[in-house]
């Protein structure tokens, strides 16, 4: 058994010694080794990790934009002012009358799906953090709010509707929350952007970096790549050998990033959790979106090759 | 097979090492390049391997001009020249057997066909002990002769080789001379740049001088021509 055992490994040395052991990754230039290496994994590993963060926060805002506009997209606020044009305050049994009356006309409707008038409490809670929670209650004028809710896809004239509430209430208001989700359309549409820059800056780096990469592996064996070239092998034969090994190195820097990339959101989704921040309420990445996330070290990976061999054929062009 | 019209070099501003070069060299011909150091005799073989371009003038190669090539034609043109560079050049990650290989990987051969052929021709040059040795781990001699075979594997149409049996006994160095002359005789255009006027005085071939960057042509020494009619070696 034992010299079989050693036969086997003398002909798999053999053979790799050979070269020949349908070496998958036999080349023909020394590319194998070195600290370039470890350094260019190393740096794709990284720009993964940037790349997922970056990809997963832009699904998160995109999101949170859609779930904000949902929300949104049937509902309308009327607002009854505590104070009449003059600035004095109304009675609260006045406010709370025109408030029922707008409720009514609004009920009556057949768009509504509901219409609340928002209790006083809620208000106060709601306004307590711009006026403390020790305000004196009857010094303040408290508007009543009705909350409504129209069937899903009508398209109420809300003009109309605020004139037939101007009757009973003639200082009423009509929020549709249109310059809100705007602004929060603008908000995130900037951290999109963001997101889009930081994959613009991971390209450009990951291509500077593989081009400096490839450069510096060509220019130390500068010898052996002449050498191939006057023994007649093509420009692509030799560029083929530089992509091939980028490739195998960059996939292998895009595992460990995806690897480091999924932690890091473990941990993120974790920490935001304790925090308390519920933007997204109830935000999980979806099946697409994972596999997505998972697969971002391939097209890292395939712009790593490509420049590889763009730098390759230029670095050739100056070959005879 | 090989015209060269006018042809001149020079490296960068700096003056021509080769002047107005015209010579042609018949399919199946063998020539000596002589000439005293710095005559260019590496720069005219760095020409005719296609390692450099002409500042000037025609070359014509396998019936095709050279300045009307595209990249990948040089390229195919480079694998019908196999060349024995002074230095060797080999590459010293790979053992001698895949060095032997590797232009015939280059060509795409079948690796069969490699396996075979690379043993066969180790065998023939006496390393066939010394297959998976790495060339830092050889003598000169035996690295020069691993420079001859990954020259010859292919069977080239043209050879070229700069000082091939500088670092070889005189046994190895006509046994290696014998080998080219057999290649010549197969059809094999070569040309051997050499200093050893032993060699060149025995084996009856052409000379092309090469003198302070301009060349001619000489018959061969009736001696030479007399030891070659005679097969004496």
């Amino acid at each position: 058994m034992q010299p079989l055992i050693r036969k086997f490994r003398n002909t798999l040395s053999r053979d790799r010694a050979l070269g020949v052991a349908k070496g998958k990754r036999r080349y023909d230039l020394p590319l194998t080794g070195g600290s370039s290496n470890s350094l260019l994994r190393l740096l794709i590993g990284l720009m993964s990790i940037l790349g997922m963060l970056a990809l997963a926060a832009s699904f998160a805002l995109s999101a949170m934009t859609t779930r904000w506009e949902q929300g949104l997209a049937d509902k309308i606020t009327i607002e009854i002012p505590a104070s009449d044009s003059a600035g004095e305050m109304i009675a609260a049994s006045s406010v709370q009358g025109m408030t029922d009356d707008a409720a009514k006309i609004v009920g009556a409707r057949g768009d509504v799906l509901e219409a609340e008038i928002m209790e006083e409490s809620h208000v106060l809670e709601l306004l307590s953090p711009w006026l403390g929670e020790d305000m004196v209650m009857d010094s303040i004028p408290i508007p009543g709010i009705i909350s409504v809710t129209f069937e899903k896809d009508t398209r109420p004239d809300i003009k109309a509707l605020e004139a037939e509430i101007k009757e009973v209430a003639p200082r009423a208001r009509i929020d549709t929350h249109e310059n809100w989700l705007s602004e929060v359309a603008r908000f995130t549409g900037a951290l999109q952007f963001a997101a889009i820059l930081l994959g613009i800056i991971i390209s450009v780096t990951t291509l500077v970096a593989v081009a400096g990469g490839v450069r510096s592996k060509l220019s130390e064996n500068k010898e052996e790549l002449e050498l191939l070239h006057l023994m007649g092998a093509s420009d692509s034969y030799i560029a083929k050998q530089l992509q091939r090994h980028t490739l195998i190195l960059s996939l292998q820097g895009g595992a460990i990033g995806v690897i480091g990339g999924a932690v890091l959101l473990f941990i993120i989704g974790m920490v935001a959790g304790n925090m308390g921040v519920n933007l997204v309420p109830d935000f999980k990445l979806g099946g697409k979106q994972r596999l997505m996330l998972v697969l971002l070290p391939l097209p890292i990976a395939a712009l790593a090759m490509l420049t590889a061999r763009f730098t390759v054929m230029r670095v050739l062009t100056k070959m005879p | 097979m090989i015209r060269y019209e006018h042809v001149g070099l020079r490296y960068g501003i700096g003056p021509e090492v080769l002047e107005d070069i015209n010579f042609q060299l018949d399919p199946g011909s063998f020539h000596f390049l002589s000439g005293p150091s710095g005559a260019g005799k590496t720069s005219l073989l760095s020409l005719m391997y296609l390692g450099r371009m002409p500042t000037r003038g025609l070359i014509q190669m396998f019936g095709q001009n050279i300045g009307e090539l595209g990249r990948d034609q040089l390229a195919a043109m480079r694998q019908r020249v196999g060349v024995v560079f002074q230095d060797f050049r080999l590459l010293n990650h790979m053992s001698a057997f895949d060095n032997v290989a590797l232009p015939l990987r280059i060509q795409g051969r079948p690796e069969k066909e490699i396996q075979n052929n690379v043993a066969e021709l180790l065998d023939w040059v006496g390393l066939g002990d010394q297959k998976y040795a790495l060339p830092n781990t050889m003598s000169g001699g035996q690295q020069q002769r691993v420079a001859i075979a990954r020259a010859v594997i292919t069977r080239p149409r043209l050879l070229l080789a700069d000082e091939p049996t500088g670092n070889l006994d005189d046994e190895i160095g006509f046994r290696l001379m014998a080998l080219f002359d057999q290649l010549n005789k197969m059809g094999t255009t070569v040309v051997i740049a050499t200093h050893n006027q032993a060699i060149i005085d025995k084996f009856g071939h052409k000379r092309m001088i090469l003198e302070k960057g301009r060349l001619h042509i000489e018959e061969p020494t009736k001696h030479g021509l007399r030891k070659r009619l005679e097969g004496i070696y």
